[in-house]
């Protein structure tokens, strides 16, 4: 119970800051070029791939499919079954996932919600920025 | 530190950033190795051992895990260390193959003829000159007992045989994973299926694979502790490894190990210092591959005490032509227009040959008669034209290289035949319908996983060999932590794990055996 509090509080936090944080980890990070930021976008994603497809068609892998994932809640991919308590718990503690959430996500993986199975890798500011115009292209 | 993803931005995170304070002194000779220190500590600089296993084991991969529960069949305390909260290593991420051959019984249940001597001849000679013929002859030999160590470890294998040359059928468990039906592989032994998979609906047999391994360890009684980083080896006066220090919630702490200490902590492709200073090859290429564990820790520890790294440079590099098959009708060149590889090669020799022997750069040319077009995020076209000759001039290749080698290959093409290189029949066809296209499959733009297969010289005891050539007394290494029959000149899929499980099984038995 203790830990669901603290993690509560945690989501709380980021919702809070969410827009100030986001201002800062955007605004030094160049995607001017929407096709370019794209295009290495494309290849950031490819270590991710060992996990996720964002194709629509390619369904899950190890982890869940990620086409149309901003505006999901977390821990809700229908038809994927090897989510963490972690990651279930967020989202029913209203976890959202939008750009700026996962530009957080993943600079801080294992402070932003602890104890989930996704395996995050070291990225700069302008890798996160290139690899979430990326993901924008893969909605409805 | 440049690994921890930035936990000391974490407002009010003291205990972290005086831990950072004080690690900054130990982050000067991290400038050499491209980390924290992994010095070795000394034995009289400890007053009192935290804690104490027999065998201590670091990382729960495939090999940790197999070390694991080896060591349990002779009783003795067997502690498990994951830096991170999921165990199963890279290996759970994987697709779960183990190459195993010789005549094992899903072998022979499917009809599939194979032999002990005819699994080592393929072997070596698709190893090509690294071979290390010893440790292959012992990874063959035991090739059959090591299926039977897996059904016996929960492992599930399911009677049906995929002809794809990349199983993506749910209930397949056996298929071609190298180049056993490829020139001239095929000529130097008996084609045989060694490529054995649990079967599943998504590819994820590696999550099959160690959650039956993991289970089975929990019941054979490992102990098995996550979010536990071992950061350094201790050692004895006379050189033996006699434990280590972990941090633990962000506490250090000593732990005995009083038979040996296994490192089973992965390779290194998520370590881009490591990566540029061994393996400039690996690091160009534009998929590193596996679990964020993959930081060369074991390795660098195993350094620390003065053992003999071998084939840094060396990775296992995936450039995936396929599927659809459809893609091996074309032809691969190098930026001097001439082919260098038999197209229907296993993917891990295309990686090879395109890493290691072209600099890193190909094109796939196809004509439209080749129902081909990657509509996915692998490989992007490089030019089109209606002509070899204008497609040649547009991809900047030397006057008429192309043009040769187009007309040399449609020659004999038109009779389903290929002399330099003797693709299957199967994928000859003449290129003659224009548009041409030309496929960039540059590493650092195409899809290209890539892990390293280099790491710590070990005996075929696991045991680790210091520079001068002795054995490290207490040290072990398994995985992709240690050199191995893993090698860039791939052998075929199920290699990295089976490498890992037999290398790790004779760790844990090993050291659980060791008069102390």
């Amino acid at each position: 119970m203790k830990f669901f509090c603290a993690l509560i509080a945690i989501i709380i936090t980021v919702y809070a800051n969410a827009d100030a944080l986001n201002i800062k980890a955007i605004a030094d990070v160049k995607t001017v070029n929407n096709e370019d930021s794209i295009e290495r976008g494309r290849i950031v994603f490819f270590q991710c791939r060992t996990c996720h497809y964002v194709e629509k068609n390619y369904g899950h892998h190890n982890g869940p499919n990620l086409y149309g994932v901003f505006g999901r809640v977390a821990g809700t991919a229908a038809g994927f079954s090897y989510y963490s308590e972690a990651m279930k718990n967020a989202g029913k503690a209203g976890f959202i996932w939008s750009p700026a959430l996962l530009d957080i996500w993943l600079a801080n993986p294992r402070t932003m919600i602890p104890g989930t199975a996704m395996v995050v890798f070291n990225l700069s500011a302008q890798q996160r920025a290139d690899l979430i115009e990326y993901l924008q292209a893969f909605h409805d | 530190m440049e690994f921890d993803g930035g936990d000391d931005l974490i407002p009010g995170n003291a205990t972290r950033r005086d831990f950072l304070r004080k690690m900054s002194v130990a982050a000067s000779a991290a400038a050499i190795t491209g980390a924290a220190s992994s010095q070795p500590l000394r034995q009289r600089e400890i007053k009192n051992w935290d804690a104490s296993a027999d065998v201590v084991i670091v990382g729960a991969g495939a090999a940790g895990i197999a070390a694991a529960i080896e060591a349990r069949r002779y009783r003795v305390k067997a502690l498990v260390l994951e830096k991170f909260d999921v165990a199963g290593g890279t290996s759970s991420l994987s697709g779960g193959v183990c190459y195993m051959g010789g005549g094992t019984p899903l072998q022979q249940a499917l009809g599939f003829a194979d032999s002990t001597e005819n699994m080592y001849n393929y072997m070596v000679a698709a190893a090509g000159i690294h071979a290390p013929r010893d440790r292959i002859q012992a990874y063959c030999e035991g090739s059959q007992e090591q299926f039977d160590w897996l059904v016996a470890n929960g492992v599930r294998y399911a009677q049906k045989f995929s002809a794809e040359k990349e199983v993506s059928r749910a209930d397949a468990s056996l298929y071609y994973s190298g180049c056993e039906k490829v020139f001239p592989y095929r000529d130097n032994a008996r084609p045989a299926p060694r490529g054995h998979l649990p079967p599943t609906d998504d590819l994820t047999g590696g999550r099959s694979l160690m959650r039956a391994l993991l289970t089975s360890a929990a019941n054979l009684g490992v102990a098995l502790t996550t979010n536990v980083s071992v950061e350094r080896l201790v050692q004895a006066g006379d050189g033996a490894v006699i434990g280590v220090e972990v941090i633990d919630n962000g506490e250090r702490r000593r732990i005995r190990a009083r038979n040996g200490v296994v490192l089973a902590a992965g390779g290194f492709i998520h370590n881009p210092s490591m990566l540029q200073r061994y393996a400039p090859e690996l690091n160009r290429c534009s998929a590193p591959w596996g679990r964020a564990g993959d930081l060369g820790m074991g390795i660098r520890m195993g350094m620390s005490v003065g053992a003999n790294a071998l084939r840094m440079n060396q990775g296992f590099v995936i450039l995936p032509l396929y599927p659809p098959e459809d893609a091996l009708k074309g032809i691969v060149v190098n930026l001097n227009g001439q082919r260098f590889v038999p197209e229907d090669a296993y993917y891990g020799l295309m990686g090879y040959e395109i890493a290691y022997r072209q600099d890193g750069r190909a094109f796939l040319i196809i004509d439209a008669t080749t129902d081909y077009a990657p509509q996915d995020y692998r490989f992007k076209l490089a030019a089109h034209a209606d002509s070899i000759a204008a497609l040649e001039a547009a991809l900047k290749l030397p006057t008429e290289s192309l043009q040769r080698t187009v007309d040399y290959y449609n020659r004999f093409a038109q009779a389903g035949q290929d002399p330099l290189y003797q693709k299957s029949p199967h994928y000859i066809a003449p290129l003659i319908k224009p548009p041409f296209k030309a496929y960039d499959l540059d590493l650092t733009r195409a899809f290209c996983p890539v892990v390293t297969v280099g790491g710590l010289h070990t005996n075929l005891n696991s045991q680790v060999i210091h520079v001068e050539g002795d054995i490290i007394p207490g040290l072990y290494a398994a995985g992709r932590t240690a050199a191995s029959t893993v090698l860039a000149r791939y052998i075929g899929s199920g290699m990295s794990i089976g490498e890992a499980l037999f290398a790790g099984r004779r760790a844990g038995a090993h050291a659980a055996q060791i008069k102390r």
